[in-house]
Order: C-alpha cells, then sequence, then structure tokens
C-alpha cells in the first residue's frame, strides 16, 4: 500500500464533518452525483451464499477430471481467466474479480461456518464476536444518518441470529433487514419479488398527517425532559429515535422502495430476491450506506447440493450472474464501482468429488471466495488447487486474511480495535491482508 | 410535589381501573421491630457514608425525587413494572411519612418481586438466545429462581446449589449446558457472576495489570473438570439437563502437558482438605463467611441494581485495579449482609429506603459530578422485557397467554431489543429497533382505539380532556401533566373532530409510549 490512498484517506477523515451536509444527503440527484464527489467514502457490498456454493462448478473448474461435472468453462476477458459457463454477464468483467481460490477453513457445519465466515472466529469462544458487516460498518464511520449503516438483504431465516449478530457492538450496529413482504415466491418461481424493511411503514390507519402532529407533540415531550436529566442514556433514546423518524420519511424510505426503479431496470436484475435486492444494494450504495449484505438461497439453504447439484446450481448460477454482474455494471456507470468493494462467499466449499445422489458436500479444506470492484485488483487466480481440488497448493488463504484484504480494500485497517463488554480492545482481523489482490 | 384536583369522575374511573392487579396497601407492622431498627440504622449509615464523600468533593446533591419519579422507580426496580393509575395514585394521596418505607415492604411482598429478580439473574447468568432449545433453558432456570426468590432464600445457599448442581435440579443444569460443560467457560462465569471476577484474560496468558495469573484461571477451571453428562440421560421434551461428578478428569494449559490442580483464586487454602466433589470443595469455599469475594460481590449486584451503578464499576469486574468508589460503604454493607444471614431481599430493602436511592435523576449542576458519587439517582434503560411489559401495561393490553414468558409476541420483542451491554445506563439500541418499538405491536395496539383497554375506558362521555389527559399521563410518567403539557395537549385535542377523539388521545399515548421519560428508569 503506498502511501496516497492513507493520506488520501485521513484527508477524507478529517473533512468528514465538514462535508456532513452533502453526504448524509439522499436527495436524487445528489446520488446520482455520488460517484463524482471526491470525498466520498468506500462502501461494501456482501453477497453471502447460503448453504456454501460449490467452487468445482463455478469459479474453480476441473475440466477433464471425474470431480469436474457437468458444465463447461468459458474465456473471460481477461486471458486465461475462465470459470463457470454460467457466468455470461461476469465473463465480460473478469476484469473486476479478484477470484480467491485458496480459501481454507475448518468449519463444515452450516451455522458454525456461518459464523466463522462473518466474523473470522470459530464459535464456542467467551465472547460474542460482531459479524464483518457490524464491525467494518462502525469503523467506515460514514455520516450518512438517514438510513442504517448495515442493511441485510433476505438473510437466511435460519441463520439470522448468526449470520447478523452485532455481537459486543450492541444492537446499534446491528444489520436492519430487507426482507421478502407477503408470501414469499417460492424457489424458482417467476414472480418479481417484493422487499422491504420490517416496520418502515406507519401502522394501518395512521397517515403522515396524523405522524407529523404525532412528531411534533412528541419533539416537545424530548426536549422537556432532555433538558432535565441530561445523561448517556436519554440523549441515546432521543437521537437513535429520532434518526428512525428521519429514516420513515419518505426520502430516505425510497431507498428501499423498488418501485421507483424502471420495469427495464428491476428486470436486468432479475425478478428473484436476490436480484432485487442487488438493485436495493446499489441504492443503498447511493446513498452511501456502508456495508450491505445480499443472500442469495437463503429461503432454505440453497448452495447446500447434496443432491441433485447440477440443476440446482445452474439455476443459482444463472440468478447469482445477472444480480452480480447487473449491479457491478451499474455501480461503473455511476462512477461508484471503484468505491464499493465487493465481496462473494458461503460458509464453505462443497466436496470436489461427486457423491452417490449427483450432489456435492461440505468442504471447507480448499474452496473459493471472489472479492471484485474497489480496491481490489482485478483480472486474476490468487490461490491454487491441486488437480482434483482437494487441497490448495498455493496461495492458501484463511479466513482471517480474506476480511483483512477486504478491510483495507475499503480502507480500513484491519488491526481497528473495538472493546468488549470487559473492556478488552478486539482487533476487526488479526489476519495479514493478501497485496497482491489490492489495487 | 404534584397534586392531582380530585373530583368525583376521576374516582370512578379508577375503580375502572381498579381489576389491573392493583396492590393492597399494607399495614406493616414488623414481627420483629428491632429488625427493621437496624435495616433503617444502614440505611442511615449509608446515607452519612455517600453523604461524607459528597461534602468532600463539594458537590450539590439533587434534591429527593417527587413521588411520582419514586414510586415509578421503585416498581420498576423491585417489581419489574410500572405502577397502574390505581397504584400511583393511592400512593400520591398517602400523607403518612413514612410512605417510602412502606410502598418499599409492600413491593418485596408481591408476587411479581420474585419473578423480577428471577428474570435479572437469569439474564445475568445465561446469554441470552434465539434458539428455541435454549429459550426453553432459560425458562427453566428462571422457574427455579423464581421458587428460590419467592422464598428468599439465603444466597449463601442459593450458590451453592448452582455450584453443586446435579441430576433432576433443572434450573443450574441448564446454566452447565449453556456452557457445554466446559471447565474453561464454567470457571469464566462462575467467577464473574458469583465472584465478580474476570478471570477469562488469564485463560491464555498472565493478566498483564491485574494479578490473575493463568494458574489462577486454570486452578479454578479445575473444579470444573470432573462433570459428564450421565449415560441414561433423557433428552425428552422439555430440554433437562442432569449433570454428573466423576473423580476423573483434569484440565492442562493449552498447548502443554501441564495439569493444573484446583486452586482457589487468590488463596492458599488448599481444596482437598475439604471433602466432597470438586464442585463441592469449591461450593464450601465460596459460601464460607470469609470468602473475600463472594459477599462482596452480591452486595455490589444489589447496589448497582439499584442505583444503575455498583460501588466497584463494572459490577462484574471486582478486580483489584477497579477501585470502589466508597471502600467504606461497601465493606460495612458486606458485614452486614453476612449478619444478616446472607438476605438478599433484606439487602435490596435496606438500599431502597435511603434518601440516597429516593433522590431526583434531575440534573441540579451546570457541571455534571462524576457518577460514582451518587449525587442524583442514574437514568437507567429499561429492560427489552420490561419495556414490552411497561407497553402492555400502559394500554391496559392483557397477553393472552397466561405466562408471558410463552408470549411469542414479547419474545421475539424481546429478542429484537436485546442488549449487548450489561451497563443499563446505557440506551444501547438502533434505528431497526426503534422502528420496531415506534410502528409496531405492541405500541400499535396499545395506542388504537379499537384494541386499547386504556382508550376504551377513556371514552367515558363524562371525562373532560383535562381528567382524560391526567389519567395517560399517570398511566405513562406517573404523574399528572404539568401545566404548559396540560395547555398543549388540550389544544391539540379540542383541534380533532368528535369521532376522533380516541384517536386523538391514541395520539398522545403513542407520543408519551416512544418517549424518553417513558422508556427510561429515572
Amino acid at each position: 500500500m503506498n502511501m496516497l490512498p492513507h493520506s488520501r484517506r485521513r484527508f477524507l477523515q478529517t473533512t468528514a464533518g465538514l462535508l456532513g451536509a452533502a453526504s448524509c444527503s439522499w436527495l436524487p440527484q445528489l446520488a446520482a452525483a455520488a460517484g463524482s464527489d471526491p470525498n466520498r467514502k468506500r462502501s461494501c457490498i456482501l453477497l453471502w451464499m447460503a448453504g456454501g456454493p460449490t467452487q468445482t462448478d463455478t469459479f474453480d473448474m476441473k475440466p477433464g477430471h471425474a470431480n469436474g461435472g457437468e458444465f463447461k468453462e468459458t474465456e473471460t476477458n481477461v486471458p486465461g481467466l475462465r470459470f463457470s459457463e454460467h457466468f455470461a454477464g461476469l465473463a465480460k468483467q473478469a476484469d473486476q474479480l479478484a477470484i480467491m481460490r485458496g480459501m481454507s477453513t475448518r468449519e463444515g457445519d452450516h451455522l458454525r461456518g456461518t459464523y466463522l465466515m462473518h466474523t473470522g472466529q470459530r464459535p464456542g469462544g467467551p465472547l460474542n464476536y460482531p459479524s464483518i458487516g457490524a464491525s467494518l460498518s462502525k469503523a467506515m464511520q460514514h455520516n450518512q444518518s438517514t438510513l442504517p449503516n448495515y442493511v441485510a438483504v433476505n438473510p437466511s431465516g435460519l441463520l439470522n441470529g448468526t449470520a447478523l449478530s452485532p455481537g459486543f457492538l450492541g444492537p446499534r450496529y446491528a444489520a436492519a433487514t430487507v426482507g421478502t413482504r407477503g408470501t414469499p415466491p417460492g424457489e424458482g418461481s417467476d414472480a418479481m419479488a417484493d422487499l422491504g424493511v420490517d416496520f418502515l411503514s406507519l401502522p394501518p390507519g395512521i397517515n403522515t398527517k396524523r405522524q407529523d402532529a404525532r412528531l411534533a407533540l412528541w419533539k416537545d415531550q424530548q426536549n422537556q425532559f432532555l433538558a432535565r436529566h441530561p445523561s448517556g442514556a436519554a440523549e441515546a433514546q432521543a437521537t437513535i429515535f429520532q434518526s428512525a423518524v428521519k429514516m420513515m420519511h419518505p426520502d430516505a424510505a425510497s431507498a428501499f422502495d423498488l418501485s421507483q426503479e424502471s420495469t427495464e431496470v428491476r428486470e436486468s436484475y432479475g425478478r428473484g430476491t436476490f436480484g432485487q435486492g442487488c438493485l436495493i444494494a446499489r441504492r443503498l450504495v447511493e446513498r452511501d450506506v456502508p456495508f450491505v449484505e445480499v443472500t442469495l438461497g437463503g429461503n432454505g439453504l440453497g448452495w447446500d447440493t447434496h443432491q441433485g447439484n447440477f440443476p440446482t446450481v445452474e439455476r443459482l448460477s444463472k440468478e447469482l450472474d445477472q444480480g452480480w454482474s447487473t449491479l457491478m455494471h451499474e455501480l461503473g456507470e455511476r462512477g461508484l464501482l471503484e468505491s464499493t468493494t465487493i465481496c462473494w462467499m458461503g460458509e464453505f466449499g462443497r466436496t470436489p468429488n461427486i457423491n452417490g445422489t449427483a450432489g456435492r458436500d461440505h468442504f471447507p479444506d480448499a474452496w473459493t471466495c471472489v472479492l471484485a470492484g474497489g480496491g481490489i485488483a482485478g483480472g486474476q487466480a490468487y490461490g491454487k488447487t491441486d488437480e482434483a481440488g482437494r487441497e490448495v497448493t498455493e496461495g492458501k488463504t484463511e479466513v482471517q486474511d480474506l476480511l483483512a484484504t477486504l478491510c483495507r480494500a475499503v480502507g480500513v485497517d484491519p488491526a481497528t480495535e473495538h472493546y468488549s463488554p470487559q473492556a478488552r480492545p478486539i482487533k476487526i482481523s488479526e489476519g495479514k491482508s493478501i497485496d497482491q489482490v489490492l489495487a | 410535589m404534584l397534586r392531582i384536583a380530585h373530583v368525583s369522575a376521576s374516582c370512578v374511573l379508577l375503580l375502572l381501573l381498579a381489576w389491573t392487579t392493583a396492590l393492597q396497601a399494607q399495614d406493616i407492622t414488623p414481627d420483629v421491630p428491632d429488625e427493621t431498627a437496624k435495616m433503617q440504622a444502614m440505611a442511615a449509615r449509608i446515607d452519612a457514608l455517600v453523604q461524607a464523600r459528597l461534602d468532600r468533593e463539594k458537590v450539590i446533591t439533587a434534591p429527593l425525587a417527587t413521588d411520582g419519579e419514586f414510586i415509578r422507580r421503585a416498581y420498576l426496580d423491585l417489581v419489574g413494572n410500572i405502577p397502574t393509575v390505581a397504584q400511583t395514585r393511592a400512593y400520591l394521596d398517602n400523607d403518612a411519612p413514612d410512605k417510602r418505607e412502606q410502598l418499599i415492604a409492600q413491593l418485596l411482598k408481591s408476587p411479581a418481586y420474585p419473578t423480577h429478580l428471577a428474570n435479572t439473574w437469569r439474564a445475568l447468568v445465561l446469554e441470552p438466545s434465539d434458539d428455541p432449545q435454549r429459550l426453553q433453558n432459560e425458562q427453566g432456570l428462571q422457574i427455579w429462581l423464581r421458587g428460590k426468590f419467592s422464598q428468599n432464600v439465603r444466597y449463601d445457599r442459593l450458590v451453592e446449589e448452582f455450584l453443586t448442581a446435579t441430576q433432576g435440579s433443572d434450573g443450574p443444569g441448564y446454566f452447565y449446558a449453556s456452557q457445554d460443560l466446559k471447565p474453561e467457560m464454567l470457571a469464566s462465569e462462575t467467577s464473574r457472576i458469583f465472584l465478580g471476577l474476570q478471570l477469562e484474560c488469564a485463560q491464555c496468558h498472565d493478566h498483564p495489570f491485574d494479578r490473575w495469573k493463568q494458574h489462577d484461571f486454570w486452578g479454578l477451571a479445575a473444579f470444573f473438570a470432573q462433570l459428564e453428562r450421565p449415560a441414561n440421560d433423557n433428552l425428552v421434551g422439555l430440554g433437562r439437563f442432569d449433570i454428573v461428578d466423576r473423580d476423573m478428569g483434569e484440565v492442562t494449559i493449552p498447548e502443554t502437558d501441564e495439569v493444573v490442580p484446583p486452586a482457589f483464586p487468590g488463596s492458599n487454602a488448599n481444596y482437598a482438605s475439604f471433602g466432597g466433589t470438586r464442585r463441592q470443595q469449591l461450593a464450601i469455599w465460596m459460601v464460607s463467611r470469609d470468602n473475600p469475594f463472594m459477599p462482596r460481590r452480591a452486595v455490589n449486584w444489589a447496589w448497582a441494581h439499584m442505583m444503575g451503578r455498583g460501588i466497584v464499576h463494572p459490577a462484574d469486574d471486582m478486580s483489584p485495579q477497579n477501585t470502589p468508589s466508597h471502600p467504606e460503604l461497601l465493606d460495612e454493607l458486606t458485614d452486614y449482609f453476612i449478619k444478616s444471614g446472607f438476605d438478599l431481599q433484606l439487602l435490596l430493602q435496606t438500599i431502597a429506603i435511603t434518601d440516597t436511592y429516593a433522590r431526583s435523576s434531575e440534573g441540579v449542576a451546570d457541571s455534571e459530578a462524576p457518577p460514582e458519587l451518587f449525587a442524583r439517582m442514574a437514568v437507567k434503560s429499561l429492560t427489552p422485557e420490561q419495556l414490552y411489559d411497561a407497553f402492555l401495561k400502559v394500554g391496559l393490553l392483557k397477553s393472552d397467554v397466561t405466562m408471558m414468558q410463552q408470549d411469542g409476541q414479547r419474545i421475539q420483542f424481546v429478542a429484537r431489543l436485546r442488549t449487548a451491554s450489561k451497563d443499563r445506563t446505557f440506551f444501547d439500541t438502533g434505528m431497526p429497533q426503534a422502528l420496531a418499538v415506534m410502528n409496531g405491536p405492541p405500541v400499535s395496539t396499545a395506542t388504537s382505539p379499537e384494541t386499547s383497554g386504556l382508550l376504551k375506558a377513556l371514552s367515558a362521555p363524562f371525562l373532560s380532556d383535562e381528567q382524560r389527559l391526567n389519567v395517560l399521563f399517570l398511566a405513562a410518567y406517573s404523574r399528572p401533566p404539568n401545566v404548559d403539557e396540560l395547555q398543549r395537549y388540550q389544544d391539540f385535542l379540542q383541534q380533532a373532530e368528535a369521532d376522533q377523539q380516541s384517536a386523538a388521545l391514541g395520539d398522545v399515548l403513542w407520543v408519551l409510549a416512544n418517549s424518553a421519560e417513558f422508556m427510561l428508569n429515572h
């Protein structure tokens, strides 16, 4: 890492306060101009693959080997970098991707793997560690205050608690959840997903006029108590509830309102919860939200293909490709891709060998994650597995190193310390960033 | 002190509201006047010691709280919920000079007292969880604790039972289950909960500031090294968790072969001189009258529970570098607690009748006195459970479920608002949680004319707006509205259409329910 980005970051931090008014605005025209804002802070989008995606049928294929499976490789816009034929969109943007083929971890259980990949820590210790979304969004110190700093779209119902926990950082850093409203469309359904934030709308029977009247009275009530009871608790209550009120303001709430996008745009992301979630991620990044997590396969554990691996992976791959590639394309168009880092991962990989039911089982020994976009030196594969895909032969990467690299990519020192309830300083990641994949 | 204008209509209303579990005011005639005198003497001594430090530091103290402030605080701290309108009125109308003391004695007799204490201790003992099995375990432990607190079992006895739980003991077993029977986790948690010692940093290395060494930690862990689940263990249904003590099993320092024998932290006493299983040996040491940690920790817990902050802070980290704000007070209260026969209820009662506890939480000076001087009452957050129950109470909503702990909506609410910090002087929540409070149940149902019991009661045609506002404020804040508030809200109600009166009152209740004054204990 050279000195320039460092000093620039410091400049950003010192001027951030002065520029707060501009950078926390969610007015559409300013959002569109966000990309050209030289003081823009970085954002991170985590694409979470619930169930554990197979590396052999996605980004680390083994053509010609018995483990190779049914899919073919495709050429990409980076000579020599090849991956699954079902990633047609990503193949045109491979120059943005750093494919981490040397992932090697030690948790092969969904819950434990989810915790490990989100926190960098194996579960069971004395501390509840925060998920990377909570600790990074805290460390990134964005100035926007109308939207939550950590938003999770369609998280897996099964793993919600583990995956999104703010741990010892407390609920202030918890993810705001965007979920499917109404009856969720079935797996593989063709209906347009309807996503929204819990409790963002007024309860039935309360219109905006009544709400405004309530809030006018509420403000007086708050001020009276605060003036006479100066205290941390009262100030925090007032600030947080005021932020929630701001978030309900139509301008802020509209970040989650996909009906404001044209049908063409919505279609281009794919109609499912993942595609629509990627579109929400784009809208949130435009509004300066630091961390967004979008889950694919969250209705159950989609990527958990113990049986009938290939049709499922083909369907998920196409859904992933459409949402992800459109997201990168649209962020790029807005000049936001260079300040937005994308991380693709699941709880572990899957066995290179195909089992008796045409499936692949849990496999944390040698698997793949992908880093993309801002701060990442794309167009490369880092790390290698052997011919059969059983072992990492080069560039073995532990979760702590992956998270440290992600931190660096978004301009955060992985050694940034947060305090546990016992007032013990805990680093975001103890790992060493992999400079080869950093831009 | 503020007083309510009495009119016959509000008396009718009082009857209307009387079904909400009004506690009968009882005459307190102590069987042993000597005991009461001792308690009062100790309370006076507490006030004197706190005052002495305030005088030394030349700090102005806050005046005593108003009656409304006091009753709300005492209810929240001792029985876990806000008082009803009728309970508040009875207290405001009581002219007895010792009415504070009467109220405290009455609250400690309420069945809600052991429930609240059990809830508080359950949260202290078990990390919260969303897992249904663990939730069931939480309830099991809560029921066990409630049984102990309702009989006011000696605290040393409770600790001993907790430490030596084996088979058929449904409560503490869950604690062992939650720690997966791991010696290091059991050592770290029991020392935090019952000794106020945070030894876990010494798990991996000698503590940099503290006197605890890695051997202290593993020496304590060794007392939990011989546990296992019985072979006949049967996990049908209730998540019951039996434990047996074996006569084998040791701990070693990680990544070495060094076996660490059992040893009491900070003590040279030989464990082998006590009989019984390892855990019994630990229990004998912990509950002995001269144990340097256990009774002090209990006293510090009780003080922190009532005052929002321990004499040693944080309350569960009584290591030597965290010096007590009032060393003499901690010593004398500990001595008092031991001599009383480890009577936790008496300890809470003694603190509750002090003037120190009865101070207003209002800021009095331009410069804030450090919180450890206790110049004014701390402003504390309600626990998620308290908040949910208070919303139910203010809206006169009845839970459909007899066992509150099994109310699905309550479980969801509590899980959503759960805090990481154990320090209740923080308000530890986020925007998504605030949205859920403002726009979701139970606030939405408590403030809607169709569902709110309070709004229904207030729709009686003979009530004036002033009377209605009076009830709303008493229900939410345990005080009548002040002049400004009365004016503001009367104006608001007058603007509402005739058929929207109840809805407008619902708006007022919504404002009060979402305010800092309601959501905090002050």
